[in-house]
C-alpha cells in the first residue's frame, strides 16, 4: 500500500493524518534501497515522492540547482550535461535513485575527496516535518551560515524526521576528460598500489578496489580502478604520473564515456545487494580492515569492494543469510576488531532479524541524548521511521 | 630588505592643534586625547594578538596590544581612570616590543602611543621607586658614569659570575640575583667556543660561509679623502659596559671604508625614558644629542644598540610641531642607521674563519621598530665558517625590554626562559644579537640555566674575523 | 557583581592567571571584531584543558549563569560578545595542536589554536588547512567552527564544515560528548555538520579533528583591471560557466582601491579603475597556464582594461596585496567601519552591485566593496565615523536596504560572519515562523536552559512561548 501525494500541501495532509491515526509513514524515492539500512520499518505505509519532480530553478552560471525531491538523478544529470555541469553525487545505487533519497541518504562515494560529500553539497532543503510542518532551510546560494544549519540534520537521517521535497544542490563544471586507468593484479599488491596512490599525495579523483567479480575480473584477482578527471594537459600529466607511481602501465585504459559506464556500474554495485555491510576507518588502516572484512565475505559467501581515499570497505551478498550464528558472529568479531581500529561497522542493509541480533551502527558517539531529542524535535508523533538508530 | 634609506615612519606627529581637555581628569588624559585619532586607526581587528609576547603567554586580551589600546582609550573617553590597577597593570606589562606594529593592518603606532600612555599612568601614580632611581641615573651623566664604573669593577672582581652560578632553580632567580647575572652576562667573551668545521651541527639548510675568503673581497675603492663619515652613538649602557663593542664598531666600520668621526658631549639618547613615559626627560637628552651630532656633522649616525637606534630615528616625533627643535631633530633622525644596515651596503667585506655555530636573535626594536629584517644575518655571513642555525621564535622578545626584567619579574621570567629554552634547542654555541639590553638579558637568562652558550654583538664577531683575516694588520692594532 | 565564592572556586580550577573578574580590566572584553556591540561580561575564564574547561562550566551552572565561548574576539557580528553578564570562555590558553596525522591528511587540535598556524605546523608534512578567512593568522579555528567560516579560497575547496570531522564539546551543563571523529563517517545524524556554525550556542568545542589538503603544487595568480564593477562582475560569471574551477576569485571595487592606494599600503593599482579582480589558480603546473590564459582572454573580452600575471611569489604577494590590505586601509580613512556580508546568486553580482551603489548614494555614505566574488559572496563596507550620531542612523538604515535588497535577489543575509547580535533581527527576512520555531527547538536540544551565549542568533520575540523543549 502507498499513497502517492501529487503536492507538498497533499504530503503534509498525509503525514498529519498518519499521525492521528498513528499509522507509520515511509518516505521512499524509486525504491532502489528501502531498509535504509534498518532505519525504515519495514512495515508501515510508503510516501511515494516521485510524482513531484519539476526542476524549479536552474542559472548554469550560479552553478547550483533546485529541483524537486522526486527527480531522478540520471533525469537531471541529462540537463546538466548540456550546460557542461554535473552533480557528482556517486553515492552506492544513486545514479537509479532520485535527488531526494540522495539527499535523505547523505552518502558519499568515491568522488568525495575531490568534491566533497552530498551533505556538503546540499545549499537548501524544502522538508515537511513528523508533525507536518513545512520548512525551508538553507538556500541556494553557495555561501550561507544564516541560523543552526538544520540542513545538516535532514541530509542522512534517512527519512527519519521528515520528507525532504524540495532540494537545492551546488553544481560542479564536468570535467573534460574522464579516464581511468585499471590494473588487475593480486590482492595485496591491489592494496599496495592504492597505498601508493594515496602517499603521493597525486589529485587522483578516486581508487576504487574490487575483489574478482567487480569488473569481470575473475578468479581471485583483484581490481584496482584510478579515476582521473580534468582537462588536457592536467588529466595526462597525472595520467603519467599514477603509471610512474604504481611503476606498471594498466590493464586498461578507459576515456569518457566507457570510464564514466564503468564507475556508473561500480555505484550499482550494491543494487542486487541482500546484505550490505559498511566497514570503515581510516584509510591508512586499509589493509587491515580489508583483512577484517575477509572473514565476514567468507561467512556469507559474499564480494569485497573497497573505496581507497575514503577508507571504506564494502561486503555484499546477493543471497540473504537469515540469522545465523556463524555469520552474527562473524560479524560481530568484525566489528570488534574495526572498532578497536577507531573505525565503524554498520549494516546498510540487511534482514531484520539480523539487523536487530548484530544491531545496525554499532558503538554510538555518547550523544544519544541529542539524537533521541532531534527525533523528537522533528517527528514527535514518532510517525517516520521510527527505529531511528543510535 | 631593508637598505640604509629606510626608515619607517611609526609616530603620527603630535598635533598641537587639538582643543584643550576641558573634563576634570584631564591634564593627565590631555596627551592620549591629542592622540585619539592615533587611537581611533585601531579597527579592533586583533591582527596583532599572536605577535604579542604577553598575550600569547597569559592569553588574557588585557594583556595584548588590542586590549592596551581599549583601556588607553577608555581614558580618553573618561571611562576609565588611568591610576586604576587594571591599566597599571596592563600597561605596565607591555614589553614595548614593538611586535604588534607591523602586522597591524591599520599601521597603528602603538610604540608612540604607549609612551603616552606611560606618560598617563605615571602622572596619575609614579612609578615605582626602583624604576624612578633608574631612570634618574641615566638621565645623568654625573650618576651613571660613576655607578657603571663601579658595576665594571664589582664585574671584574667576578661576584656576580658566582652568583649567577649559585646552583638554584633558574625560575627563582629574582630581583638582586638577576641583577647580578645581567651584570655578568654584559662582560667580553674571553675565548670564542669554536668546533672544528665537521663537528659544527648541521642545520636543516645550512648557511655556511666556506669558500669565501678574505682575499676574495674587493677592498673599499673609496680614497681616504671622499669616505662616508659615520658619527658612532657610544650611549650610557654601552660605554659603560660594552665598551669593547663600541671599539670594534669602529674598527668594522672603518674596514669597511667608512671613516669615523668624534663627537663631543654625546649622552643617553633617551629611550629608557620614552618608553616608560619620562618624555620630558626624553626631550631633554634629544635635545643635548642633536646639538652634539649636529656639531660633529658625520654623513651618518651609527647605532649599535638597537634601543637607541629606534629612539634615534623617532626623535623628528618626540617633540611637538611647534617646538623650535623638532625640525632639526627630525633631520639628524634622518640620518640615523643601524649599524648593520651600514655594514650591508659595503658587502660587508668577509674575513677570517671563525668555526663556529651561532644563531641570531633579532632585537625587538631593529626588527619591529626600525623594520631592519635580514641585514644582522647578511652580516654575518661575511664571516667564514660561521655556521647559522635558525632560531625558533627569533623574531620575539626577550623579555629584557629595558628595565622589565626588574619590574616584571615573573612575566619577564616567562619570556626570557622561552628563548633561553629556543637557543639550547637551536644547538648554536653562541647567540649573537645587537643590543646591550638583549645580550644582557639573554646572557643573564643563559647563566642561570648553567648553560655556556655565549653572547655575543655582531661587531665584536665580525672585528675578531676581521683581526683573523689580517684585515687590521699594519694598522697599529 | 560576579560572587566571590564563584570566582574562588573558578581560580581552584585553573589556576590565577586563568581567572579575570577586575571590572576595569574587562572592557576589553565588552566586544568582539565589531565594536558597534559592547557588553561587559561578569568575569573571563582562560582554561586550559578540556577537563578544566568542563569544571569551569560545571561550576558556573550551578551559580546559574550564561556563558559566552570565545576565541580570538574577531567575529564581524557581535557573537562573543557578553550580554545579560555573562561569564566569558576564552579558548586563548587552549592553544595546542595535539597531533598531525599526515598519513592520513588529518589534525587534532585545541580550539584555541591559529587558523593560520596550522597550516605552517602541517606544511612540514606535504599539508594545509584549507578555509582560509582572511583574518587566518589570528583567528582561532574554535572560532571558525562556530561560525563555520570561509575565505577566499573557498571557492574551489569549500567552507570550514567540510573540513571539520569530529568534536568533543562540552555542553551548558559541564556534560562532556564526542561526535564524529576518526573522520567523520559515523552513521547516524550528522552532529558535527550541525554544530559546526552553531555560534557558540550549543556548547564549547574543546577538541577538534580536521582534515587537511596536501599543498598545491603550483599557483598561478591574475590581477584584471576593470572601468566598470558590472564587467568584472560578468567576468567571474563567464569563467565559471566556461568550466574553469579557480581557487579564488575577490573583488576589489573603485572605493576600496582608491582608499588602499591613498594609505601607506598602496598596492599599485590605478586608482581611475572602477574594480580590481584577483583570480588565483592552483593545481598541477601543467594545467594551469592553460587555464590562466583562457581566464585572462575572458576578462578581456568583458571588458578588463589590463591583466597582470605573477610570475613568482614575491609578484603574487603584490597582486594580492591591495585585497589584503583592504579592511585596514580602511580604518585609516575613516574611524569606524561597518563590514557587511551577504550571499548572492553569482548571476545576481553586477545589479545588486549597482543597487548597493544607489542605497550609498541616497543616504550619503561611503561604501567600499571587497568580496569573494566567485562564491557571491558580498562584503560593503560602511565608513562612517560613530561620535556623529546621525550618520550612525544613516548606516542602519542603509545597512537594512542592502540586506533587503540581497536576499531579494535570491541571497542570504550572512554569507560567512554569521547572525551573531548584528544580524538577528534580519533572520525574519529570510525565515517564517516555522523555521525559527524549528531553530528554537535544536538549540533548546544542546541548551535547554538557554545558558549558552544567550541572546544570540534568534530574535527574541520569535521565542516560542510555550517552549517545545523535547523531552
Ligand atoms: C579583518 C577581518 C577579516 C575577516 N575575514 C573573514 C573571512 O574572510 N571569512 C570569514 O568567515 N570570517 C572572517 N572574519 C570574521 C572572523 O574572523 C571569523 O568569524 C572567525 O572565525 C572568528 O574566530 P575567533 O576565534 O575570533 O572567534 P570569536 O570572535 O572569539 O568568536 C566567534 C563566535 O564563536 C564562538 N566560539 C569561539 N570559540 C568557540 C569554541 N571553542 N566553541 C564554541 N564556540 C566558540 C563565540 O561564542 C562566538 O559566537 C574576519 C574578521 C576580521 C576582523
Ligand atoms: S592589529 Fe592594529 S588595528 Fe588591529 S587590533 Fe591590533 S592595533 Fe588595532
Ligand atoms: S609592544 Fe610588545 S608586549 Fe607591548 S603590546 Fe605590543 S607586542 Fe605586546
Amino acid at each position: 500500500m502507498s499513497a502517492s501525494p501529487g503536492s507538498v500541501a497533499e504530503i503534509q495532509a498525509l503525514i498529519r493524518s498518519a499521525a492521528a491515526a498513528g499509522t507509520p509513514l515511509i518516505p521512499v524515492g524509486r525504491r532502489s534501497w528501502p531498509g535504509a539500512g534498518g532505519w525504515a520499518p519495514k512495515e508501515g505505509r510508503a510516501l511515494d515522492t516521485t510524482p513531484l519532480k519539476r526542476i524549479r530553478h536552474y542559472e548554469p552560471a550560479d552553478l547550483t540547482i533546485t529541483a524537486d525531491a522526486g527527480i531522478g538523478l540520471d533525469e537531471l544529470d541529462a540537463g546538466l550535461a548540456e550546460n557542461g555541469q554535473w552533480l557528482p553525487i556517486d553515492s552506492p545505487g544513486a545514479g537509479s535513485g532520485t535527488l531526494g533519497a540522495a539527499a535523505a541518504t547523505g552518502g558519499f562515494g568515491p568522488l568525495r575527496q575531490r568534491y566533497g560529500a552530498t551533505r556538503d553539497n546540499v545549499l537548501g532543503l524544502e522538508v515537511v516535518t513528523g508533525d507536518g510542518r513545512l520548512l525551508r532551510l538553507g538556500g541556494r546560494v553557495v555561501k550561507n551560515v544564516a541560523g543552526y544549519d538544520l540542513v545538516r540534520v535532514f541530509v542522512g537521517s534517512r527519512g527519519s524526521l521528515g520528507v525532504i521535497t524540495r532540494v537545492s544542490m551546488r553544481l560542479f563544471p564536468r570535467p573534460e576528460e574522464d579516464r581511468t586507468l585499471i590494473y588487475r593484479v593480486r590482492a595485496e599488491r591491489a592494496l599496495a598500489m592504492a597505498t601508493a596512490l594515496r602517499r603521493g599525495h597525486l589529485p587522483v579523483a578516486a581508487v576504487v578496489l574490487g575483489s574478482g567479480g567487480m569488473e569481470g575480473g575473475g578468479g581471485r584477482a583483484a581490481t584496482l580502478a584510478a579515476r582521473i578527471l580534468g582537462g588536457g594537459r592536467g588529466a595526462r600529466e597525472i595520467t603519467g604520473r599514477v603509471v610512474a607511481a604504481l611503476g606498471a602501465d594498466p590493464d586498461e585504459a578507459l576515456r569518457d564515456e566507457a570510464s564514466r559506464r564503468f564507475h556508473d556500474r561500480h555505484r550499482q554495485w550494491e543494487d542486487d545487494a541482500r546484505l550490505m555491510v559498511r566497514l570503515r576507518a581510516l584509510p591508512d588502516r586499509l589493509d587491515e580492515v580489508v583483512a577484517i572484512a575477509q572473514p565476514v565475505a567468507a561467512a556469507v559467501a559474499g564480494e569485497i569492494a573497497a573505496d581507497a581515499r575514503n577508507g571504506v570497505v564494502r561486503v555484499k551478498t546477493p543471497a540473504a543469510p537469515a540469522g545465523r550464528d556463524e555469520v552474527v558472529a562473524a560479524l560481530a568479531g568484525a566489528r570488534g576488531r574495526v572498532e578497536a581500529l577507531g573505525g565503524s561497522l554498520a549494516l546498510d542493509d540487511a534482514a531484520g532479524e539480523l539487523g536487530r541480533r548484530v544491531g545496525w551502527v554499532g558503538r554510538g558517539g555518547g550523544a544519544g541524548g541529542i539524537v533521541r531529542r532531534i527525533k523528537s524535535l522533528f517527528d514527535p508523533h514518532g510517525v517516520l521511521a521510527p527505529r531511528c538508530p543510535e | 630588505m631593508a637598505g640604509p634609506g629606510r626608515v619607517r615612519q611609526s609616530r603620527p606627529s603630535a598635533t598641537a592643534s587639538q582643543p584643550a581637555a576641558t573634563d576634570p581628569a584631564s591634564s593627565l588624559a590631555r596627551a592620549l586625547r591629542e592622540q585619539e585619532e592615533g587611537l581611533l586607526n585601531c579597527v579592533h581587528c586583533g591582527f596583532c594578538l599572536p605577535a604579542c609576547p604577553t598575550y600569547r603567554r597569559l592569553g588574557d586580551e588585557a594583556d595584548s596590544p588590542r586590549g592596551r589600546l581599549h583601556l588607553m582609550r577608555a581614558v580618553v573617553e573618561g571611562r576609565l581612570e588611568p591610576g586604576a590597577e587594571a591599566y597599571q597593570r596592563h600597561i605596565g606589562r607591555c614589553l614595548g616590543c614593538r611586535a604588534c606594529e607591523p602586522v597591524c593592518p591599520s599601521g597603528v603606532a602603538y610604540g608612540h602611543l604607549l609612551e603616552l600612555a606611560r606618560r598617563v599612568g605615571n602622572e596619575a601614580k609614579p612609578p615605582s621607586l626602583v624604576t624612578r632611581i633608574i631612570l634618574a641615573t641615566f638621565g645623568s651623566r654625573w650618576a651613571w658614569r660613576p655607578l657603571l664604573a663601579g658595576a665594571r669593577l664589582l664585574r671584574a672582581l667576578g661576584l656576580p659570575a658566582l652568583a649567577a652560578r649559585r646552583p638554584r632553580s633558574g625560575a627563582n632567580a629574582r630581583g638582586p640575583r638577576l641583577a647580578l647575572a645581567m651584570l655578568a652576562a654584559s662582560a667580553r667573551v674571553r675565548s670564542l667556543p669554536e668546533s672544528p668545521p665537521d663537528e659544527v651541527p648541521s642545520p636543516t639548510t645550512p648557511t655556511t660561509n666556506a669558500g669565501r675568503t678574505a682575499a676574495d673581497s674587493p677592498s673599499p675603492t673609496d680614497g681616504p679623502d671622499n669616505r662616508p663619515t659615520v658619527a658612532i652613538l657610544t650611549g650610557c649602557v654601552q660605554a659603560g659596559l660594552f665598551g669593547r663593542v663600541n671599539a670594534a664598531t669602529r674598527r668594522v666600520l672603518e674596514a669597511n671604508g667608512y671613516r669615523v668621526v668624534p663627537v663631543g658631549a654625546q649622552g643617553c639618547c633617551g629611550a629608557l625614558h620614552a618608553h616608560a613615559g619620562e618624555l620630558d626627560s626624553a626631550r631633554e637628552l634629544a635635545r643635548r644629542n642633536v646639538a652634539a651630532f649636529e656639531a660633529a656633522g658625520a654623513d651618518y649616525l651609527a647605532m649599535n644598540a638597537s634601543g637607541c637606534g629606534a629612539a634615534m630615528r623617532e626623535y623628528g616625533s618626540l617633540f611637538s610641531q611647534d617646538d623650535p627643535d623638532a625640525p632639526r631633530a627630525a633631520a639628524l633622525a634622518e640620518r640615523v642607521r643601524d649599524l648593520s644596515e651600514l655594514l650591508v651596503v659595503r658587502g660587508p667585506r668577509p674575513g677570517g674563519s671563525i668555526h663556529l655555530a651561532a644563531t641570531s636573535d633579532a632585537p625587538c626594536h631593529l626588527l619591529h621598530a626600525q623594520g631592519v629584517a635580514d641585514a644582522p644575518e647578511r652580516v654575518l655571513r661575511a664571516i667564514p665558517g660561521l655556521r647559522l642555525l635558525p632560531l625558533q621564535g627569533a623574531s620575539e622578545c626577550c623579555g629584557g625590554a629595558g628595565i622589565y626584567g626588574l619590574t616584571q619579574p615573573e612575566l619577564g621570567g616567562m619570556i626570557g626562559g622561552d628563548k633561553v629554552r629556543n637557543i639550547l634547542e637551536s644547538g648554536a654555541a653562541a647567540v649573537v644579537t645587537g643590543n646591550p639590553g638583549c645580550m644582557m638579558q639573554i646572557g643573564a637568562g643563559l647563566r642561570l640555566a648553567g648553560s655556556s652558550v655565549v653572547v655575543l654583538h655582531p661587531a665584536e664577531l665580525l672585528d675578531e674575523s676581521y683581526r683573523r683575516g689580517g684585515l687590521y694588520d699594519g694598522q697599529g692594532r | 557583581m560576579i560572587q566571590q565564592s564563584l570566582v574562588r572556586e573558578l581560580r581552584a580550577i585553573c589556576g590565577s592567571y586563568g581567572v579575570l573578574d577586575d571590572p576595569d580590566a574587562l572592557l576589553v572584553y565588552e566586544s568582539d571584531a565589531l565594536t558597534a556591540y559592547r557588553h561587559r561580561p561578569a568575569a573571563v575564564v582562560l582554561p586550559r584543558t578540556t577537563r578544566e574547561t568542563r569544571e569551569s562550566v560545571a561550576a558556573i551552572a550551578r551559580h546559574g549563569l550564561p556563558i559566552v565561548p570565545r576565541g580570538a574576539g574577531t567575529g564581524l557580528s557581535g557573537g562573543a560578545v557578553a550580554l545579560n553578564d555573562a561569564i566569558v570562555v576564552g579558548t586563548a590558553r587552549m592553544n595546542r595542536i595535539l597531533g598531525i596525522d599526515a598519513p592520513n591528511r588529518r589534525a587534532v587540535l585545541q580550539p584555541g589554536v591559529i587558523n593560520a598556524e596550522l597550516s605552517v605546523a602541517a606544511r612540514r608534512h606535504g599539508l594545509y588547512y584549507a578555509p582560509d578567512p582572511s583574518s587566518q593568522t589570528t583567528c582561532t579555528i574554535g572560532g571558525n567552527v562556530a561560525e563555520n567560516s570561509g575565505g577566499p579560497h573557498c571557492l574551489k575547496y569549500g567552507v570550514t564544515s567540510r573540513y571539520v570531522t569530529g568534536l568533543e564539546v562540552v555542553l551548558p551543563d559541564g556534560e562532556v560528548i564526542r561526535i564524529g571523529g576518526q573522520g567523520r563517517d559515523a552513521p547516524g545524524y550528522d552532529l558535527v555538520g550541525l554544530f559546526v556554525g552553531s555560534e557558540g550556542c550549543f556548547g564549547i568545542a574543546t577538541e577538534i579533528e580536521v582534515s587537511l589538503l596536501p599543498v598545491p603544487e603550483s599557483v598561478r595568480t591574475l590581477l584584471a583591471i576593470f572601468d566598470r564593477i558590472e564587467d568584472a562582475g560578468r567576468a567571474v560569471s563567464e569563467i565559471m560557466s566556461a568550466g574553469m574551477l579557480p581557487a579564488a576569485m575577490e573583488i576589489i571595487d573603485g572605493a576600496t582601491i582608491r582608499a588602499v592606494e591613498d594609505s601607506v599600503f598602496a598596492a599599485g593599482y590605478p586608482t581611475d579603475a572602477e574594480a580590481a579582480l584577483v583570480i588565483e589558480f592552483d593545481g598541477l603546473e601543467a594545467g594551469l597556464k592553460g587555464d590562466a590564459e583562457r581566464a585572462r582572454r575572458r576578462c578581456l573580452a568583458t571588458g578588463a582594461r589590463e591583466v597582470r600575471t605573477a610570475q613568482d611569489e614575491a609578484e603574487r604577494a603584490a597582486l594580492w596585496k591591495g585585497r589584503k590590505k583592504a579592511f585596514g586601509a580602511m580604518g585609516r580613512i575613516a574611524p569606524d567601519l561597518l563590514v557587511q556580508d551577504a550571499t548572492v546568486p553569482r548571476t545576481a553580482l553586477p545589479s545588486v552591485l549597482r543597487g548597493i551603489s544607489r542605497i550609498s548614494a541616497r543616504h550619503d555614505l561611503v561604501v567600499a566593496n571587497v568580496f569573494h566574488a566567485g562564491d557571491g559572496n558580498l562584503h560593503p563596507n560602511i565608513l562612517f565615523d560613530r561620535r556623529d550620531a546621525e550618520e550612525l542612523e544613516r548606516v542602519e538604515r542603509a545597512s537594512k536596504e542592502i540586506m533587503r535588497l540581497c536576499v531579494d535577489a535570491g541571497g542570504t543575509i550572512t554569507g560567512e560572519h554569521g547572525v551573531g547580535l548584528d544580524k538577528k533581527h534580519h533572520m525574519t527576512l529570510i525565515y517564517g515562523p516555522d523555521e525559527l520555531n524549528a531553530m528554537w527547538g535544536i538549540r533548546r536540544v544542546f541548551d535547554p536552559g538557554e545558558t549558552m551565549n544567550p541572546g544570540k542568533v534568534l530574535p527574541d520575540e520569535t521565542q516560542p512561548v510555550a517552549a517545545a523543549v523535547p523531552a
